[in-house]
């Protein structure tokens, strides 16, 4: 035989052995059992924002929260520092039931710096398949969107509206809640109770803590439509008046006690009341939320809304928000009475006067037309653009932090923002 | 052309691709275990269970779903026939959900085949296949529209 031949013969003989081999592990396969796969204990995610945002306001800065030093406008005439930020989440499934999570987020801060924080950490363990428990930090489902705010991906705007979201200053509890789900025929219910303390810090360098803080968030799905309703209280002090209250209790006698009590932002009871809804179809949504805040302190009873509504076009989402702020507190007091001029504490007490009157009328009163699309150009990731006019109401500079000498209150500015959203 | 010519060429593209969108919606069914016993869900039960809201079956018995991998035909036809959500949606949703640390989208199992052995295995899983490789290892559930 020729070689090639006896070549051929073992090739044959070697792919008929191989396909035997191939078929007696096919049926083989056949017969055992097929492992139900199973999740990994580790894994992680990530996501960010990286975004540019012009304000046409020069004397003061547009920030996305009053948490942010820096913003659009004087500090830089497009700014990276507003919505730009970058999250990194350890997800544990220990059991099915035994979950747990934290997430870091690197974001502007008080400081102008990027030090990350610790947005969540918590343990969660389903006590039955429809109440399960948390213990840790927690972020506070105050609005629709407010415990995925920072997670741009999520969202159909490039930012949630400002106008109801800053309206609670602190988003964290360090504590447990608890969730409970129920049915109710074709809709779904689920209660969710929490209790804890939180904090923040602003600007310059100012502590926000809450303490002893609870609240009851309830939210109904039903078919394409999701109603929400949430109460949330807490113990709140507030850094930077505490002077302007000793002030008052030395010099106003019980005038000034009575000022120093009403005014006072140390350990005062801060409620919120918020509800919302949201309809959304594969091709479009609807959504409003409102939200009211009552520090009992200077810096006032607020309000604030939205109402917002998509069309999905392909991969193209246009949008349209109008969303307003205001306050329902009264924004001037007289004040201590001013002894006569010569007297040696006038100066004092006006200036005290004059800085009480200054938080009083720093609740924003504003307005905001905005539109904008999304573009879901790669799998996660969005590119979106968005334009936004905003009318102050007299006397009052809205969101806008930095204030310079020359800034004049009232009047209107206009942001133009581009953001890419990615997640991992 | 005509413009009638250019009318009923347009009208047969948008048929043809009407026609498509159709079949490729057709093409897809949910299967479960030969040892499950659940043989229909409502669409709305369907999408409980995809999106985490649910961990049970309506007669209560455990359910964990499985996912194709993002990109297949069946992935898409499925969350768009059984869902009503594009994978930009589905994406967003579980984007939400993940980073708020309330839950995990379904596991993805790949290849195809071996969904089929996974379900046929495992009772309390649920899937999606091709019509055309439907067997008797699974079951196909009906999905009842409302």
């Amino acid at each position: 035989m020729p070689p090639f031949f006896r070549l051929e013969k073992k090739a044959a003989l070697t792919l008929a052995i191989l396909l035997a081999c191939g078929l007696a592990r096919a049926q083989e396969a056949d017969h055992t059992q097929e492992a139900p796969p199973v999740p990994p204990v580790f894994s992680i995610n990530g996501f960010g924002t990286i975004g540019m945002v012009h304000s046409s306001e020069r004397r003061a800065d547009f920030v996305a929260t009053d948490l942010q030093r820096k913003g659009a406008g004087y500090s830089n005439d497009w700014s990276p520092y507003v919505d730009s930020r970058v999250g990194m989440q350890l997800n544990a499934r220990f059991t099915p039931d035994l979950t747990g999570v934290v997430q870091v987020v690197s974001e502007q801060r008080y400081d102008g710096s990027f030090a990350p924080q610790v947005e969540w950490a918590n343990v969660k363990y389903n006590i039955t398949p429809d109440l399960s428990m948390r213990a840790g930090r927690i972020v506070l489902p105050s609005f629709l969107l407010s415990d995925a705010r920072k997670v741009g991906y999520s969202s159909p705007w490039v930012r949630t509206p400002s106008e109801v979201y800053n309206l609670v200053p602190i988003t964290n509890s360090d504590g447990i809640d608890f969730s409970y789900r129920q049915q109710f025929g074709d809709a779904r219910n689920t209660i969710q109770a929490s209790f804890g303390q939180g904090s923040a810090k602003a600007p310059p360098d100012n502590d926000i803590t809450g303490k002893r803080g609870w609240g009851v968030f309830d939210t109904l799905e039903y078919g394409n439509m999701t109603f929400h309703v949430s109460y949330f209280r807490t113990r709140l002090t507030i850094e930077g008046t505490q002077d302007l209250e000793a002030m008052a209790r030395l010099y106003g006698g019980s005038a000034g006690a009575a000022l120093a009590d009403k005014y006072g932002a140390t350990d005062k009871p801060f409620e919120f009341y918020g509800a919302g809804a949201s309809y959304e179809t594969s091709r479009w949504f609807l959504m409003g939320e409102y939200g009211l805040i009552n520090p009992h302190s200077a810096y006032g009873k607020r309000v604030g809304g939205y109402v917002s509504s998509g069309y999905r076009i392909g991969k193209v989402t246009p949008y349209v928000t109008y969303a307003f702020a205001d306050v329902k507190s009264n924004t001037s007091d007289p004040g201590l009475p001013l002894p006569p001029a010569w007297y040696p504490t006038y100066s004092t007490i006006a200036a005290m006067n004059a800085r009480l009157n200054s938080v009083l009328s720093s609740a924003p009163v504003q307005q905001t037309y905005s539109t904008g699309l999304r573009w879901d150009a790669y799998k996660n990731v969005a590119v979106k653009f968005q334009f936004d006019h905003s009318r102050l109401g007299d006397g009052s500079y809205g969101m806008l932090n930095n204030r310079q000498s020359g800034y004049v209150r009232g009047g209107s500015y206009n942001l133009i923002s581009a953001t890419i959203d990615f997640q991992f | 052309m005509t413009r009638l010519q250019k009318w009923t060429r347009m009208i047969l593209v948008m048929l043809m691709a009407a026609a498509c969108q159709f079949a490729m919606a057709q093409d897809v069914v949910l299967v479960v275990s030969r040892k499950c016993n659940v043989s229909s869900l409502t669409q709305e039960q369907v999408a409980d269970i995809f999106l985490g809201k649910t961990s049970a079956f309506p007669n209560g018995a455990s359910v964990i779903p499985i996912d194709q991998q993002e990109g297949t035909g069946e992935r898409e036809a499925f969350y768009h026939h059984f869902i009503g959500k594009t994978e930009a949606q589905v994406r967003t949703y579980w984007s939400k959900i993940v980073f708020t640390g309330k839950g995990y989208p379904p596991i993805e199992v790949v290849p195809p085949e071996r969904v089929k052995r996974v379900i046929r295995d495992n009772p309390n899983y649920i899937g999606y296949i091709k019509r055309r490789d439907v067997d008797s290892s699974v079951k196909v559930v009906v999905v009842l529209h409302p």
